[in-house]
């Protein structure tokens, strides 16, 4: 350790007598190290709101990065993986995408993380390399080179909604979200989905994100609506919030919740007093049961033992990130914009949720509608392959 | 265990390391009032802090009735009843009068006050406002109240008549030898010589940090007083 | 609609008296010995684990409340041992000092508990009607004991003479050591029945919102808005700024929209902070 230190120090020393900028030193260095390793920057939660995935992505990375170096790695090259935080502003984070590119030189980067960064680090990586975003979030995006892997509202809405309406008491529905762009743009799309199937959308609340909010009011407006169904777009400790109120308030006899964003870490929050007639859309649940998820889930347990992380939607598709990555760089030989962006389109790879279809820069994919049962998720219906209806180029 | 009921011996202290008061000695014996004379910054005000624990000594000892009290907290000394009033910030500005006298009173009740009330009426009249309207000499007289009315055996005041009319300062005078005949025993810092002449049994006057005189009040004169108050 | 008027009603005073629990210990420290503890909404998540660890100890829920004072107590206890005394309670350092508390207390729970959501189960389940409207009886057993604990503080702050010398201690700490009043200890005490109260807040509200390290962030701004409007260091500026603070987002959120409420409390006490520091009721 004090040795390497004192190397750093020294080349450090030479190179700026040299007249080198400071950035030269670990440059001498990185020779020595393996000269073909392919680094991949992967932007994770480990502070701010969503902070409480860290772990668990971290954990999804790195069994993506093994699973892919088992099979030879990308290119003939092994991958490794250079972290950097999401959780900060979105300058911030573009300001550490920045330094992955220049300073880590890694060749593509995989986030999971809020589109506001999403958009920070779009702008920074303007194409140049390979950016691979994967969790859940409300579409509409086409920026270059940039490909999405996570559920779309089109594909959590289309098909689950006429399948809830079978445990409804009818087809009115109130919708309350976060005051974000995910939200309103779900319950934008929500609307036209409630419209085809012949539902009536009755009010709709927007609680500001990352405030102290309560639920009270809205509760209350509810149980004088009485609704059929309340589509909720709340995020992480809103939605606890939210739906432990409505249980205390005694509507889960009668009301069906469906939310577009729950899972397992929210649940256990909501606890089993409160996730009565509560049902999630998503693409991965951590206990469906498919062979490719026993295995993923398997090979963390075998990692991390009893200390492995909940894994859910948000984490597991940096995973997938990696399966995707080795797929399409199989196809196109190369990291190259424009070669990666051919191969991509069409490509079908197999991750722990089933079979994903890039079509578009967007991914088609399994979309499980799950109801809670006390702390857990039970599947209640898999749709196969549902298309995003994003249209990019 | 030497003759005096208060016992200062061979102070030495100030403020941090400095050393404003140098191997002073004074023995109060009971119901004795000594003044404490002497000339501004001569380190009378640290003396009095360094007796009543507000101040920790340097070197030397503080005894009360016998017991060693050097370097216990105020609040201590005062419940083996040592009292000190101060010569700034004599009240609690945002309490009301009544609040300042009530304040460590367990019924708040304020019946066994009404002699000195009777003395400054000024203060009952104002029992409501806060202290911090009453005017400086207005604070003072409040000072003392709450001091004698703590029935402490030893009192130490520190100039108790700076702002106080003539006729409050003969008042004054009155409580405290009245005090001191019911057997309490007092060192008051004292420039005014109104004040020190009617209460006054032995005068202690310090230069430099170090006492200069001591005698009997019969045995100093006015005119000897006046020549170490002058430059 | 009538009973959703009715309902609302209640919504507000129940949020009012939350408010006013939560913002308790904080307003204690605050407006009697001038530290603005930062760390007060770490205090009330440590009450609230504490209530999940004594729930899932199969012990009844009660419990959960000596049990936080105690937590909250002996933390609080060391951190004016170690950290708000040797600042010799200054204003400005014990702010920062505790914000760092903040950021330390957040991480040690975050390494006993993980970051993940816990939840606390409701521990008086089902509904009361209340003036023909159902409630839950949860929620209306909290507006009983916080009303309750309101008001006896209130009688205690008027009868007991702790309130004045604390005032008097603030104000004048070398007179009051003259006084009689043992300065040191009677801080000490304010401070951790500041914490402790914290804490008791925590075990109240875990049950209505997910307990997770960060929690507390949530608590520490609407409790600091509340005091910046109602004013410091006295009982009537505790109800004001609870009430207007809890009311007007009540009210606001029921009547226009949630947003607009926040925006519109946000906007409040920037105002004041502005116009009016010191609050409507601060101590003279």
């Amino acid at each position: 350790m004090l040795t390497s230190f004192k190397l750093t120090r020294r080349n450090f020393v030479r190179a700026a007598s040299a007249g080198a900028l400071a950035i030269g030193a670990p440059a001498i260095l990185r020779p020595a190290m393996a000269a073909d390793v392919l680094k991949i920057g992967v932007l994770v939660a480990d502070s701010g709101p969503a902070a409480l995935f860290g772990p668990a992505q971290r954990a999804a990375a790195e069994l993506g990065a093994a699973t892919v170096n088992a099979k030879g790695g990308i290119l003939g090259r092994q991958v490794a993986i250079v972290f950097a935080d999401a959780g900060a502003s979105p300058a911030e984070v573009a300001k550490s995408a920045v330094k992955l590119m220049l300073s880590d030189k890694v060749e593509m980067i995989f986030g999971s993380h809020d589109s506001a960064v999403r958009q920070g680090v779009e702008n920074v990586v303007k194409g140049k390399l390979p950016y691979v975003y994967t969790p859940v979030f409300e579409g509409d995006d086409c920026s270059p080179n940039v490909y999405f892997l996570g559920e779309v509202p089109e594909q959590e809405l289309q098909k689950t909604l006429p399948k809830l309406l079978e445990f409804a008491k009818g087809k009115t529905f109130y919708l309350v979200g976060n005051d974000y762009v995910w939200a309103r743009t779900t319950n934008e799309k929500a609307k036209k989905y409630i419209g085809e199937i012949g539902g009536k959308v009755v009010a709709e609340d927007y609680y500001p994100l990352g405030a102290p909010n309560k639920f009270e009011n809205t509760v209350a407006k509810i149980k004088a609506e009485k609704p059929s169904v309340v589509l909720q777009t709340l995020v992480g400790g809103d939605n606890v919030n939210f739906n432990r109120t409505f249980a205390d308030f005694n509507l889960s006899d009668d009301i069906v919740r469906l939310s577009c964003l729950l899972e397992e870490n929210t649940l256990m929050g909501i606890g089993k007093d409160a996730s009565k007639n509560l049902y999630s859309s998503l693409g991965y649940f951590a206990d469906i049961d498919l062979p490719e998820n026993k295995t993923f889930i398997g090979e963390l347990a075998k990692k991390y033992g009893d200390k492995a992380p909940q894994q859910c939607t948000i984490s597991k598709g940096l995973y997938d990130a990696f399966i995707f990555a080795s797929a399409v760089a199989a196809k196109s030989k190369s990291l190259g914009a424009k070669e990666f962006a051919a191969a991509a389109e069409g490509i079908s790879f197999e991750t722990p949720s089933g079979p994903m279809t890039m079509t578009k820069r967007h991914t088609t994919k399994n979309i499980f509608l799950a109801r809670c049962d006390g702390t857990k998720f039970t599947v209640i219906d898999t749709f196969s392959a549902v298309p995003t209806q994003q249209s990019c180029t | 265990m030497t003759g005096g009921y208060f016992e200062i011996e061979k102070i030495s202290g100030g403020y941090g390391s400095g050393r404003v008061v140098r191997d002073v000695s004074i023995s109060i014996g009971r119901g004795e009032v000594v003044c404490l004379l002497g000339r501004n910054g001569v380190g009378k005000s640290t003396l009095a802090k360094l007796a009543c624990g507000f101040l920790r000594p340097l070197s030397g000892a503080v005894r009360l009735a016998g017991h060693e009290i050097t370097g216990a907290r105020p609040s201590e000394n005062l419940a083996v009843g040592l009292t000190y009033c101060p010569q700034e910030r004599v009240v609690f500005d945002d309490l009301t009068v009544a609040e300042n006298l009530s304040l460590m009173r367990a019924n708040r009740r304020l019946d066994d006050l009404d002699r000195y009330f009777q003395v400054f009426p000024r203060l009952s009249e104002r029992l409501r406002q806060h202290a911090g309207t009453l005017s400086g000499g207005e604070k003072k007289l409040l000072s003392l109240v709450r001091g004698l009315a703590e029935g402490s055996d030893m009192i130490v005041i520190d100039e108790p008549t700076e702002g106080v009319q003539f006729e409050n300062v003969v008042r004054m005078a009155e409580l405290i030898v009245a005090r001191k005949n019911a057997g309490a025993s007092f060192l008051v810092v004292e420039q005014n010589l109104t004040l020190v002449d009617r209460i006054a049994d032995r005068i202690v006057i310090m230069d430099h940090g170090e006492v200069v005189l001591s005698a009997a009040a019969s045995e100093v004169d006015r005119e000897d007083i006046l020549t170490h108050l002058t430059v | 609609m009538e009973t959703l008027l009715l309902t609302q009603v209640i919504n507000v005073v129940y949020e009012v008296l939350i408010l006013a629990i939560i913002v308790l210990g904080l307003a204690v420290v605050m407006g009697l010995l001038n530290v603005l503890n930062i760390a007060h909404g770490e205090f009330i998540m440590i009450g609230a684990y504490t209530a999940y660890v004594v729930q899932k100890s199969g012990l009844p829920y009660v419990l959960a409340v000596p049990a936080a004072a105690g937590v909250c107590g002996i933390i609080g206890l060391v951190v004016e041992r170690f950290l708000i005394r040797p600042l010799r309670y200054e204003p400005f350092e014990t702010l920062l000092a505790t914000w760092g508390l903040g950021l330390l207390l957040r991480k040690l729970v975050e390494l006993g508990f993980g970051r993940g959501y816990r939840s606390v189960e409701i521990p008086v389940v089902g509904s009361l009607n209340f003036f023909g409207e159902a409630y839950p009886t949860y929620r209306l057993v909290l507006m009983g004991v916080s009303a309750s604990v309101l008001a006896g503080l209130f009688l205690w702050y008027r009868r007991a003479p702790t309130g004045a010398r604390i005032r008097a201690m603030v104000g004048n700490p070398v007179l009051a050591e003259a006084v009689g009043i043992k300065t040191r200890e009677l801080a000490r005490n304010t401070f951790v029945t500041g914490t402790a109260m914290a804490g008791i807040a925590g075990v109240m509200i875990a049950p209505l919102t997910p307990v997770e390290p960060f929690m507390g962030l949530a608590f520490i701004v609407n409790s600091f808005f509340a005091l910046v409007v109602g004013g410091m260091g006295t009982v009537a500026g505790l109800f004001a700024g609870a009430g207007i603070i809890g009311g007007l987002q009540s009210v606001l959120s029921a009547t226009v929209n949630p947003t607009t409420a926040y925006l519109a409390m946000l906007f409040l006490s920037i105002l004041f902070l502005w116009q009016r520091p010191r609050g409507l009721f601060p101590r003279p």
